[in-house]
């Protein structure tokens, strides 16, 4: 039955340091999750196999979580606050703009070519830019806060995302500026 | 023992029991939804409140988790509980599709009426498949459920807001359906505590927790083995088996025994009056399986449709074979058998039985040869059998240990020897499993292969093919790790084997499961597994020696007078005169040679030279097709009988009718009457007495009445004495060294090929299609050019084998594994008939079609 490949290799060299009943399988998780930027079926199995659990036993745990992924993430996502603060600020009308301007029906969805995703997030406190959402980008580790949202910045954002531009083109296109540095983007 | 009061009764009560328990077993009816007996509580459902007196910080606990104690007083039918229970069940039943079941007008409602309490026709329990046998349902009955107020009685339910989750219909076996999920987790406790197997688990979370398989796939992606320990204790219609589902309600049970290995776990076929046998549950009267079985057990009574079995009697016409009226076809083969014994001597006639055939069908058989005159009696792994038997005789004085199946679940320590019990044996590889998890019994594998119980050993010893028993004698001998033998697990084992010898305590089980594919190996490697136990328990080995023949009922074929008399051939013998055409014409009942024994080609060969072939069979075999005329007989399962299992228990097999075809037992009669045999039995109990008359040990009809699961035929073992094991051969065929690019072969039984699906090379005999192909270690696969998928020719001296590869590191380098099963036994030409060679065969590997 077992067959050993490169690429369950590669996870078994990423969490040799775990062991089993020591409390390990959510830094397991997340390590793997940071690497690969989702948990795979094959993932699951060799955690399992490393930390002496059954594979369903590791998905059962794993899927308690929102932050987990069991497919591969979009090139970019955008994690959109579902915090109080920012409904008050219209967040879901940013939420729906921008699902519009992706064509996808709901959240945790992501477009055809796997190029955009909007995922949910919840508040970190930084309310004062609400409505918030971050950007990130699972390639690079990017995370990219954006704040003080409109529908009409959040749709120039979301379209020029579809459209192969990268988060920095995005947000100047979101708030129609020349080319800038980085920190928090503000409307 | 202590008193507690339960309803006004005083009742005797083991302290520290559960007390859901007990009240069920005074007959009183109480919901309890989550509850499995046996297993730690879960206290998931509530729906199991009862009032204990007394009890803080209420009277109103959960009869699962409370424990008795003397002097408990306990109501289960107050206002009070009652109305808890049912405002609990409210809140289950708010989310699930049956609604009449709660609903207070129910009464006034007739099929296909329009509902008046909901804007969305409900469900009903009528369209549902598990309607009148659903724990869910009579919960809410014996509730009264309809009558309780539900607080939300006109508000929307949450049930219809979103859409159901989609069923799971992607395997033959299970269904999993989960928008009639209640959340109880007995699946996921079955699943881990019952089997050891965590296929399932709960996920997500809030109100969109689910059931899922494995990591959230579909179920046969998962872990899962098919066994059905979860149908079995679903409450609802979540889990089904997916034969028969709709009509899986049963009129009436049969007790009887599963033919499909030699476990012999006892089953009950649920009989529906027009349909014959549409579901099987475990039976407890075996003491090993109890309330567990395997897919086979479950399953293989709907192996293949119905329509691939025989209702008709086949008659030669040159090289066709016609449909016959069953008398002309008896007069034929009557004619036909009686011919060659004329002209050429009851010697040129051989009997071929059947080692899943019941004792009586086997007793018949005896009796049919010994009316023709010949000696020539056996099936096709009778030497296998008498190969273990001398060993054990040569060991013990005695082949019939008194070793039991029920102890494995209680040692301490474990040694198998044997290819994988997972497939071969699946509920003895289980109660290993439990000694293992639950008592932390150090388990010692040794195998060419790898298997599931790899993760739950103590130490694995991989062999050679061919090597089991000589690496058995180096354990027991305490030598050096043999060549290519893991030092570390070496050490491993030999320091378990020490802890079982230093504390006399402790209980010690050495299981013996032999090769079916070579005489010379199954009796060596018995000889090993004698010396083991000898070595762990002394004068007691024999009550720790569990030898596990393949086929179901080996030791009762044998018993019931299926062995060579004397002067008679062995089957290879048989073989090989009919080849030389001494032997003319076979009797041959309930078995497919060609799917058992080694040396296809010449089997096949012999049986075509026949000039007489009288096959009674369940099913056209590929061995019938070589018939002059062919018998149909009804299928096991709807045969009555007794079978014989590994640690020797009698089991009672009762039929659940089917079809048209006459029992085996009938038509066996018959013939033998038409060869001038004097038998006239009127029931398969007739035989039984008979049996028991006749064969020393063996149960009568009363024995078995008054002690079903208890009446076994051991005999009384002498002083233990070890003996001497042949060294390993040094190479596949004993002498020389294996060429360079061959691989040696490995063969058994899988788990999901069915002997009748095989036997017919049906489409259906592998429903998975998991054991369609070649395990080739991808060492060997890469210096071939082989990827998975592949299509290759496996080539040895006697015949090839067309399969595809699979990679796999579960077997070593060196070896290739084929199902024995795969094509109707097609592997089994790679292997010379019994006597012409020794040893594992050599296969090369040809790459055909790249994938
Ligand atoms: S699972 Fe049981 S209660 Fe639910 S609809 Fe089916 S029969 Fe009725
Ligand atoms: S059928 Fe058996 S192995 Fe499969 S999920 Fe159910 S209990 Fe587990
Ligand atoms: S599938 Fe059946 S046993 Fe499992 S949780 Fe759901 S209702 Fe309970
Ligand atoms: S373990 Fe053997 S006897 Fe038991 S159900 Fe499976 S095949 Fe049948
Ligand atoms: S609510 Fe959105 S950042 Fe706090
Ligand atoms: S049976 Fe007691 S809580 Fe479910």
């Amino acid at each position: 039955m077992p067959l050993e490949t490169e690429s369950k290799a590669r996870v078994r060299a990423l969490i040799s340091e775990f062991r089993p009943e020591n409390g390990d399988l959510l830094a397991t998780l997340h390590k793997v999750q940071h690497e690969f930027g989702y948990l795979s079926r094959e993932a699951m199995e060799v955690i399992g196999e490393q930390l002496d659990l059954f594979p369903a036993h590791v998905y059962g745990a794993a899927s308690f979580y929102e932050e987990f992924r069991f497919e591969p993430p979009a090139h970019t996502n955008i994690r959109w606050c579902s915090g109080p603060a920012c409904r008050l600020r219209n967040s879901n009308g940013i939420r729906d703009a921008m699902l519009a301007t992706l064509g996808l029906d709901e959240i945790h969805e992501q477009t055809e070519d796997g190029r955009v995703g909007v995922i949910n997030g919840q508040c970190n406190g930084c309310c004062e830019l609400a409505p918030m959402v971050w950007l990130e980008q699972h390639e690079t580790h990017t995370v990219r806060p954006v704040g003080n949202l409109t529908a009409a910045s959040a749709i120039r954002m979301a379209r020029a995302l579809r459209d192969g531009t990268e988060i920095e083109g995005a947000l100047d296109a979101a708030f129609e500026r020349t080319p800038s540095g980085s920190g928090v983007s503000n409307g | 023992m202590v008193q507690i009061t339960i309803n006004d009764h005083t009742v005797e009560a083991e302290p520290g029991r559960r007390l859901v328990e007990v009240i069920k077993e005074q007959g009183i009816t109480i919901t309890n939804l989550c509850y499995i007996d046996g297993l730690e509580p879960y206290a998931g459902c509530r729906t199991c409140i009862v009032e204990i007196e007394g009890a803080r910080p209420t009277p109103l606990q959960l009869s699962c988790v409370a424990q008795v104690t003397e002097g408990m007083v306990v109501r289960t039918h107050t206002e009070e509980a009652k109305r808890t229970r049912q405002s609990v069940m409210s809140i289950i039943m708010a989310n699930h599709p049956d609604r009449c079941l709660s609903c207070h007008r129910r009464v006034h409602c007739m099929p296909g009426d329009i509902c008046l309490r909901d804007d969305v026709v409900t469900h009903r329990c009528l369209t549902c498949s598990k309607n009148y046998r659903c724990e869910l349902q009579t919960s809410c009955e014996n509730l009264d459920q309809g009558e309780f107020e539900e607080p939300w009685v006109g508000e929307a339910r949450s049930y219809y807001e979103t859409p159901p989750p989609e069923p799971d219909r992607g395997n033959p076996f299970l269904e999993f359906d989960p928008q009639m999920c209640i959340i109880c987790t007995r699946c996921v406790r079955a699943c881990d505590d019952l089997r050891h197997t965590g296929a399932i688990t709960l996920s997500g979370k809030g109100h969109t927790t689910m059931i899922a398989f494995g990591t959230g796939g579909q179920v046969h992606e998962s872990d899962c083995d098919f066994c059905g320990a979860c149908i079995d204790v679903c409450p609802t219609a979540t889990l089904m088996e997916k034969p028969n589902k709709w009509v899986g309600k049963a009129d009436d049970w049969t007790n009887s025994v599963c033919n499909s290995c030699s476990v012999g776990c006892t089953i009950s076929y649920g009989l529906n009056d027009d349909f014959g046998p549409t579901i099987v549950r475990p039976d407890r009267v075996n003491p090993a399986s109890r309330d567990q079985i395997c897919v086979r057990g479950r399953f293989h009574y709907d192996a293949i449709p119905d329509k691939q079995r025989l209702s008709r009697a086949l008659v030669r016409a040159g090289d066709r074979l016609l449909p016959a009226s069953s008398e002309d076809a008896l007069a034929r083969a009557v004619e036909a058998v009686s011919a060659v014994k004329q002209a050429a001597g009851a010697g040129a006639v051989a009997v071929l039985g059947s080692p899943m055939a019941t004792n009586e069908e086997s007793f018949v058989l005896a009796a049919l040869a010994r009316a023709i005159g010949t000696p020539h009696v056996d099936f096709a792994s009778g030497a296998v059998h008498r190969a273990v038997s001398q060993a054990l005789e040569g060991a013990f004085g005695t082949d019939r240990l008194p070793a039991s199946l029920a102890d494995l679940e209680r040692s301490d320590t474990i040694v198998t020897i044997a290819r994988d019990l997972e497939e071969s044996h699946q509920v003895v590889a289980l109660r290993i499993r439990d000694a293992v998890v639950k008592r932390k019994a150090k388990l010692v594998r040794i195998s060419p292969m790898w298997s599931e119980m790899d993760g739950f050993s103590h130490a694995v010893i991989r062999v050679q093919p061919g090597h089991e028993a000589a690496v058995t004698q180096a354990l027991v001998d305490g030598a050096a790790a043999p060549d290519g033998v893991d030092a570390a697990q070496w050490q491993a084992a030999l320091d378990a084997l020490a802890a079982a010898q230093a504390d006399a305590e402790s209980l010690a089980t050495v299981v013996y499961a032999p090769n079916n594919q070579d005489v010379a190996l199954a009796g060596e490697g018995a000889k090993a597994a004698a010396n083991l136990a000898i070595a762990l328990r002394g004068q007691a080995a024999p009550d720790h020696l569990l030898y596990m023949p393949t086929e179901a009922n080996v030791r009762g074929a044998t018993d019931a007078g299926i062995a060579p008399g004397p002067g008679g051939k062995s089957f290879a013998e048989i073989v090989a005169a009919a080849q030389a055409g001494e032997v003319r014409a076979v009797v041959l009942h309930g078995d497919n040679p060609l799917l058992t024994a080694p040396g296809g080609p010449a089997i096949a060969a012999a049986l075509a030279n026949l000039e007489a072939l009288v096959v009674v069979d369940e099913v056209r075999s590929t061995a019938a097709e070589h018939a002059t005329v062919v018998l149909p007989m009804a299928p096991f399962f709807a045969s009555s009988g007794t079978l014989t299992n590994a640690d020797l228990h009698v089991f009672r097999h009762n039929a659940a009718p089917k079809g048209k075809a006459p029992s085996g037992l009938s038509v066996l009669q018959a013939l033998a009457q038409g060869l001038g045999a004097s038998v006239a039995f009127e029931s398969p109990a007739a035989v039984t007495e008979a049996l028991a008359a006749e064969v020393p040990g063996y149960p009568t009809n009363a024995m078995l009445g008054a002690a079903p699961g208890g009446t076994r035929v051991v005999g009384s073992p002498s002083r233990a004495s070890a003996q001497a094991v042949a060294p390993a051969p040094a190479s596949p065929r004993g002498e020389g060294s294996r060429g360079e690019g061959e691989l040696t072969l490995i063969t058994g039984r899988s788990l999901y090929h069915s002997w009748e699906g095989s036997s017919i090379r049906s489409e259906e005999a592998d429903k998975l299609h998991r054991e369609e192909q070649a395990w080739i270690n991808p060492r060997d696969a890469e210096a071939a050019r082989i990827r998975t998928g592949d299509v290759i020719d496996l080539v040895g001296e006697a015949g090839t084998v067309h399969i595809a590869a699979r990679l796999d590191d579960g077997v070593p380098p060196g070896t290739v594994y084929v199902p024995l099963y795969f094509d109707a036994g097609a592997v089994l030409a790679l292997y010379p008939l019994d006597g012409q060679a020794a040893g594992a065969p050599a296969v090369r590997l040809r790459a055909l079609q790249p994938a």
